[in-house]
């Protein structure tokens, strides 16, 4: 579905992604883990058009990406970006509107606004809230849904359990596996590796900007550098 | 007495307030004071100063004066859209600092008030009066004809604005890229058709405000100077709240009109630029409190 080769991006003399070469397939979970720096965000950025890859090509369906990022969320790529970022001022459900954005027909706004609510009833009590008055965990939940509002075909998740409690992220991970049973291929990036692999299908880890190691995810849970590296255990 | 000089002050008020507003919308949306704004206005004081002499042989009074406010409103709506073509979309595009646009601004402000001086030279010139100048009684207080229109046309061109803000789509548009431009561009909002429709509301309401001041103080190639005074109603209310923008304009106009009652025209603004210091040096964040989000 989303094909990237040889992606090469720079800020300035500094190579953020060096030959980033992958694949997403149709209705899968792709988890792209690593740490701080390894060029995650960037990653996602680049395939949204919020940054220029100074070489490579990002493929989605088969034909080239736009050069825009609200053209790209019109072919069905959305991005939840890291740290929620949800519209503070606005209330709860005007930030459901907001992700809508590109839909055609006010009614289509109005029903996906109610699935939104019985995905995650919190939101209904609180549609009238401004956002930024939400709970962490409330404000991601919002953050994801205000993504799901556009209908994507692909949706892209930067860090959905950074600084939210044991509780929450496993309400965020469940949140993403309903989202893949809905068939919307999902590309997960994360630092909690061991959720991470656990839920997707294929996992690709990140260092400094290269690929380190790829793999199916139970595989890479298994695997001894991984656990070492990224999962906190001796072996 | 007194609740006519609040009435005239009301009136006054919402004359900065129209001026305040399509400053702060700008602000907002690329957090910089756009003094180009000021030059709009004199530009679209002049552009009504036409509609209404052309077409006083065809039409009098109050069809005459809507039209010669749309012709303006319009005109300037159209303006700020050339504006921002030529003296923003580049800067927004390389991601220049803030000074530049500072630069840009006062530059094209510069440009259309000496526009003016070249096509229209630098004299005066007065709107012809539209209204009898008389009054209406409302039992004991009586309010000129001239001050309660502007009022009512102010306040209706604002009405209109806050509706287009909280009950359309292209509103949503303008608040969500107002809090955050990269996000916004995630939800599929194409940065510079929000931009452009800011402009353009933002011109609209100069456009309005450039035909009052052309009424209440002739037409001159610096009118659009007044600008100053929707600025500090901006920092009184609040610079980047519509809301503060309000306030702090209808209350300027009321002091303005009281100064001017008790320590006359010459100190009245003295006065008002030592509320303005007093406010950026005890309450920064103005009258309405919101604190300006940096970009995160």
């Amino acid at each position: 579905m989303l094909s990237i080769e040889n992606l090469h991006v720079a800020y300035g003399p500094v190579h953020a992604l060096e030959g980033i070469s992958l694949e997403v397939p149709r209705g899968q979970i792709i988890s792209i883990i690593g740490s701080n720096g390894a060029g995650k965000t960037t990653l996602l950025n680049t395939i949204c058009a919020l940054i220029r890859q100074k070489s490579g090509t990002i493929k989605f369906e088969g034909r080239e990406l736009s050069r825009f990022t609200h053209q790209i969320v019109k072919l069905g790529i959305v991005q939840v970006p890291e740290g929620r970022k949800v519209f503070a001022g606005l209330t709860v459900r005007e930030n459901l509107m907001a992700g809508g954005y590109v839909l055609k027909e006010a009614l289509r706004l109005q029903q996906n606004i109610e699935k939104m609510f019985d995905l995650y009833p919190i939101l209904r009590d609180r549609q009238n809230q401004q956002a930024g008055t939400l709970s962490g965990g409330e404000q991601q939940m919002l953050a994801i849904c205000r993504g799901l509002m556009a209908e994507p075909k692909l949706l892209l998740l930067d860090e959905p359990s950074l600084g939210l409690g044991p509780i929450i992220v496993n309400g965020v991970f469940q949140l993403i596996r309903r989202i893949r049973e809905q068939g919307i291929t999902v590309v997960l990036v994360e630092q909690n590796a061991r959720k991470a692999l656990a839920l997707c299908n294929y996992a690709y880890v990140l260092e400094n900007g290269k690929i380190a190691m790829r793999g199916q995810g139970r595989e890479l849970l298994c695997d001894a550098a991984i656990k070492k590296a990224y999962l906190g255990e001796c072996s | 007495m007194t609740p006519q000089l609040l009435i005239n002050g009301i009136s006054l008020g919402s004359v900065y307030a129209l001026i305040a507003v399509g400053f702060a919308l700008i602000f907002n949306i690329l957090k910089f004071s756009n003094f180009s704004h000021g030059g709009l206005m004199s530009v679209t004081a002049y552009i009504g100063y036409v509609a209404c002499v052309f077409l006083g042989h065809y039409i009098k009074d109050l069809p005459l004066f809507v039209v010669t406010l749309v012709a303006a409103a319009l005109g300037g709506g159209l303006l700020a859209l050339v504006v921002e073509r030529v003296a923003f979309r580049r800067l927004r595009n390389s991601n220049s600092s803030v000074i530049y646009y500072f630069i840009s601004s006062i530059t094209m402000g510069i440009l259309m008030e000496n526009s003016i001086t070249i096509f229209a030279s630098s004299n005066f010139y007065s709107y012809p009066s539209f209204f009898p100048a008389s009054v209406i009684r409302f039992g004991a207080l009586s309010v000129a004809i001239p001050d309660l229109l502007t009022f009512l046309f102010s306040a209706a061109a604002l009405v209109i604005l806050l509706v287009v803000l909280f009950r359309t789509k292209i509103g949503l548009a303008i608040r969500s890229t107002s809090f955050d431009t990269s996000t916004a561009k995630l939800m599929g909002m194409d940065p510079n058709r929000v931009v452009a429709a800011t402009f353009f509301a933002s011109g609209v309401l100069g456009g309005v405000a450039g035909v009052f001041l052309g009424i209440n103080y002739t037409l001159y190639p610096q009118l659009g100077q007044l600008i100053v005074k929707g600025f500090v109603a901006s920092v009184i209310g609040g610079l980047g709240s519509i809301s503060g923008a309000l306030i702090g304009a209808v209350l300027l106009g009321v002091v303005e009109i009281f100064l001017i009652g008790l320590v006359g025209a010459g100190w009245s603004p003295v006065v008002i630029f030592v509320i303005m210091l007093v406010f950026l040096l005890l309450r920064p964040r103005g009258i309405s409190g919101v604190i300006v989000q940096e970009k995160a």
